[in-house]
């Protein structure tokens, strides 16, 4: 009774003083987390904009309770662009994975180049998001070389014009995204598949399994995690979609690629009403963070159940 | 159920040679133990049975098929690995059914197997387990099981007791002897401890270097080591070994151990060839088939350290060259510093020619 009491109180103490010791960290850490969010949430509510003549703290003369968000849920090119943003979304990670997987399977396996071909691969990530999106611009040109290749395998002269349709504009912007991002996913499920252990694999292939059966029964399973991880990088960042995006096409033609970033960009540089930008901001933040911990809660479930 | 002939088998690893030569007939039903310490090259043959290595040169014949080509999928060779490799992702249910499932077996069918081996090998409480927190004899169980659901006409384990603590081994030895028993299959059996090797197996397949020593039940490999290696490799602790040359005396053929004196005749079997030899010989003996004698009778050494091991006390007697130990009962009542003749039995002496190291035999 008492030698468990004494491993007790130990730790209690250890804690109090760390919690000491750490209070200053924690609370500068706080300040900046939850500051910008309290002034985001405040000016949410009022009409505030940096042309109103009066400071952000004063924006309650210009409170308009929740109307900015009776406007957000009306708002058709807010949802149009929500949507858009989406539709990028299902298409662009599920295709960064499946190369990025095929990939992986494939660089597990020695084959002679394979350190050369590893360097190249990695390079469209190495590259800046802005610089890739000028040389998409430039590929996607009607007298551009996309156009060059379309014609000298059709055997006839092609001038689409890519970035000036509402639906090509679309593909083209997300090829660019698929270019960029593949190579992380890869990186990050090849890192994922080496530590998948051999011997099991090993005894699968000697109780008959073939290579599908062996990758499908005993690689995934064993990957979840790391999948899990990987989708979940891509999700987050592709809902952010914005900078290559934005060279490319500046979220044209009309708003046939406009998403959300590009959205929340356009109605903070171009019509300045930052109450209602916050309101917007906000709402997706609040979406983004239910799917953070939906994500992070099934991370933890897959992790009991695999150590 | 199948033979195992390995054929001039070599194996290189660029410029390493794996495994120099090895010629060895394994019998339908036997179990053999493949025996050396590390690096010796039997897991090398091991896995060129299994067919995750393909031999350099050389042949592996199953029954009358030689092996040449065949992926170890379709071997029929079950495989128990050194951790057992049990897919930790899966219940112990879904291990045992992974062999018949991915050869597409229908459920019905996949189900009355699992249940089958399952009740044979005593798991069929804990087949709804996550394979992943079961004690080791559970999952060298689950790893025969999930091998032995296959038919596999041969069993191949690599050194499966490695891994678990010194108190268990005995009980998971007489686990797999008796499932052993139980499935009749061929069994071949990688191990660096003789004692595993020496309870369990039918025959003994002595290895070193890459080169095969001895093959042989494991009473044979005990009282008739074929070299000098298998001599010392064998036994707990292994054969004396004294260096000297063979010398003619009144008694018979004796051999001349230099300072330490001539030790008691030969026997007459092995006399007359050790008459004809005329470099260094090795006499040796078991630590175990030694008694005291009285002066002159035996070989005089100083006592140089007394190890006792409960029932036992095992003399250490001179040292260096001529370090001899010797196993006593308990209540042996010798001490450091004294002087102790001893005398082994002459029925258990073994001559071994120094320079080719191999044992010297009648005929």
């Amino acid at each position: 009774m008492q030698a468990s009491k004494a491993a007790s109180v130990l730790p209690d103490e250890g804690a109090r003083l760390g919690f000491r010791l750490t209070l200053p960290a924690q609370i500068l850490v706080l300040f900046i987390a939850v500051f910008p969010l309290l002034m985001q949430l405040y000016i949410s509510l009022t009409d505030w904009s940096p042309l109103s003549g009066t400071g952000w703290w004063n924006a309650w003369s210009m409170w308009n309770s929740f109307a900015n968000y009776t406007d957000l849920a009306v708002d058709a090119r807010f949802w149009s662009a929500l949507k858009r943003t989406a539709i990028v979304m299902i298409v662009c990670v599920p295709t960064e994975f499946l190369l990025g997987l095929a990939l992986a399977t494939l660089f597990a396996d020695e084959f002679p180049g394979k350190r050369i071909f590893y360097s190249i691969l990695l390079m469209p990530m190495m590259v800046v998001p802005a610089v890739a999106g000028y040389m998409f611009f430039m590929l996607f040109q009607s007298g551009g070389p996309v156009n060059d290749i379309l014609s000298a395998i059709s055997g006839f002269p092609v001038t689409i014009a890519w970035l000036s349709d509402p639906t090509l504009a679309l593909i083209a912007v997300m090829v660019a995204d698929i270019w960029q991002w593949t190579p992380l996913m890869f990186l990050i499920l090849l890192a994922g598949l080496v530590g998948v252990p051999e011997d099991q694999i090993k005894a699968a292939t000697l109780l008959g399994a073939n290579p599908w059966q062996r990758f499908v029964t005993i690689v995934l399973p064993k990957m979840k995690t790391i999948i899990i991880i990987a989708l979940a990088i891509r999700v987050i960042e592709n809902f952010k979609i914005f900078d290559t995006l934005y060279i490319m096409t500046g979220g044209g033609p009309g708003v046939a690629t406009e998403t959300i970033s590009v959205y929340i960009y356009k109605l903070t540089t171009q019509d300045l009403i930052w109450g209602y930008v916050a309101a917007i901001a906000l709402a997706i933040l609040i979406v983004l963070s239910i799917a953070a911990v939906f994500a992070m809660k099934r991370m933890a479930r897959v992790r009991q159940v695999t150590a | 159920m199948s033979t195992i002939h390995l054929q001039n088998l070599v194996k290189k690893f660029g410029d390493f040679t794996a495994l120099k030569t090895m010629d060895l007939a394994i019998a339908d039903g036997e179990f053999m133990a493949l025996l050396g310490p590390s690096g010796c090259g039997k897991s090398t043959t091991m896995n060129m049975i299994a067919g995750m290595e393909e031999p350099t040169s050389g042949k592996i014949l199953f029954g009358e098929r030689d092996m040449a080509g065949v992926p170890m999928g379709r071997r029929g060779v079950g495989f128990v690995f050194q951790n057992y490799a049990i897919f930790t992702h899966m219940s112990v249910r879904q291990n045992l059914a992974y062999g018949p499932k991915m050869r597409g077996a229908a459920k019905a069918e996949v189900d009355r197997r699992v249940g089958a081996i399952a009740e044979m090998l005593q798991l069929t409480p804990l087949l709804d387990r996550k394979a992943d927190r079961l004690s080791v004899n559970i999952l060298q169980r689950v790893a025969i099981g999930r091998s032995a659901i296959m038919e596999p006409a041969i069993f191949l384990l690599d050194e499966p007791l490695s891994n678990v603590d010194a108190a268990f081994r005995a009980v998971m030895r007489t686990e797999l002897k008796q499932l052993q028993r139980q499935f009749r299959q061929t069994m071949v059996y990688v191990t660096h401890d003789q004692l595993e090797a020496m309870t369990m197996a039918d025959r003994i397949a002595v290895m070193d270097h890459g080169v095969l020593q001895q093959v042989g039940t494991p009473l044979e490999v005990y009282n008739d080591p074929a070299n000098v290696f298998v001599a010392r490799f064998i036994g707990a602790p292994g054969m004396n070994l004294l260096k000297g040359r063979p010398a003619e005396s009144d008694g018979g053929v004796v051999v001349d151990l230099g300072p330490l004196g001539a030790t008691p005749p030969l026997p007459v079997e092995i006399a007359d060839v050790a008459r004809r030899m005329r470099g260094e010989v090795f006499y040796g003996f078991r630590p175990e088939q030694v008694k005291l004698a009285e002066d002159g009778r035996g070989l005089s050494m100083p006592v140089s350290f007394v190890e006792r091991i409960g029932p036992r006390t095992i003399i250490h007697l001179g040292d260096g060259e001529t370090a001899v130990k010797a196993v006593f009962d308990n209540d042996v009542g010798l001490a450091i510093g004294q002087t102790a003749v001893v005398a082994p039995a002459v029925e258990a002496v073994r001559v071994f020619d120094a320079a080719t190291g191999l044992a010297l035999r009648a005929g």
